[in-house]
């Protein structure tokens, strides 16, 4: 059955939550992998995901299509819950990296996989480490997967600025990696 | 004015190496059934504050009250009538 988000988005809007449910459904996995990695805790991507559709379903009624996708809207939301969590964060402590799980690649020997891994969680920390949109651009990008117009629609940049902004991203970290002793030759 | 350098071929060979390796790293995740499971019932099902805050419209309770109280009168009224018309009945 093919899915009609205009007519599930108006339904969802005056109030049916059959066809809020819908878009969750479409939408959970990708809103879930952004908070994750912009917060890299499980625990708190549970949280902060289960938020951004509570405050979705509170305030559809209130979102008008202007040309923007339904999921640059709920970006925007798990944006300013992320930015929140963060804000009161460093007021606590400082983020742990270390429930962020890291995934070995299949059939290579466990030494190198450690090496792999922690190489990795220094990559994650270098990520976390550039300012929210460079952060979001990444995300989108490698995570979910989508082209530079999917991204500059989300963004609300055009994509010639999305193309620039991740070049420029590339080598804000290539100019990082060596404070963190990570090596690229092992490709 | 400053020229914009442009990149060297083994600048491009690295950041083709960063972008294997941030594509390895930057994977998606599955969150977890139950947890997929559990906030799909809290979506579906109206959250308690919404119900509690139904019932927090005075307007609606006071016209509820108002409607019970007048049913008890009236019901009342007539109950009283008709015990009133059957004892005379009695009586005669």
């Amino acid at each position: 059955m093919e899915f009609n988000e205009e007519e599930i988005l108006a339904r969802a809007s005056e109030g049916d939550r059959d066809a809020f449910g819908q878009l969750y459904e479409r939408y959970i996995d990708r809103i879930f992998n952004y908070v994750y990695y912009r917060t890299g805790n499980l625990h708190d991507a549970e949280d902060l995901t289960a938020r951004v559709f509570q405050r979705a379903m509170n305030h559809i009624h209130n979102y008008t299509d202007r040309g923007v996708p339904f999921s640059a809207w709920l970006y925007r939301i798990a944006h300013n819950l992320v930015a929140n969590w963060h804000r009161d964060r460093s007021r606590r402590q400082e983020i742990s990296l270390e429930d962020m799980p890291v995934l070995p690649l299949k059939g290579e020997h466990p030494e190198r996989n450690l090496v792999r891994s922690q190489e990795q969680e220094a990559l994650l920390k270098l990520i976390r480490r550039l300012p929210p949109e460079r952060q979001n651009l990444l995300i989108l990008k490698f995570v979910e997967n989508l082209s530079n117009a999917e991204i500059g629609k989300i963004m609300g940049r055009s994509e010639g600025a999305v193309k620039s902004l991740y070049h420029r991203t590339l080598l804000a970290l290539r100019d990082q990696l060596g404070d963190e002793h990570i090596n690229l030759d092992g490709d | 004015m400053a020229r914009r350098k442009s990149p060297t071929e083994s600048d491009e060979v690295l950041l083709k190496k960063l972008e294997t390796r941030l594509a390895g790293t930057l994977k998606p995740i599955q969150p977890s059934s139950e947890f997929v499971r559990s906030l799909r019932e809290r979506i579906r099902i109206p959250a308690h504050e919404e119900i509690v805050s139904r019932f927090r419209e005075w307007r609606r309770l006071f016209f509820v009250f108002g409607g019970v109280m007048s049913g008890l009168l009236l019901v009342i009224t007539l109950a009283r009538a008709l015990f009133h018309l059957a004892g005379r009945k009695d009586g005669m």
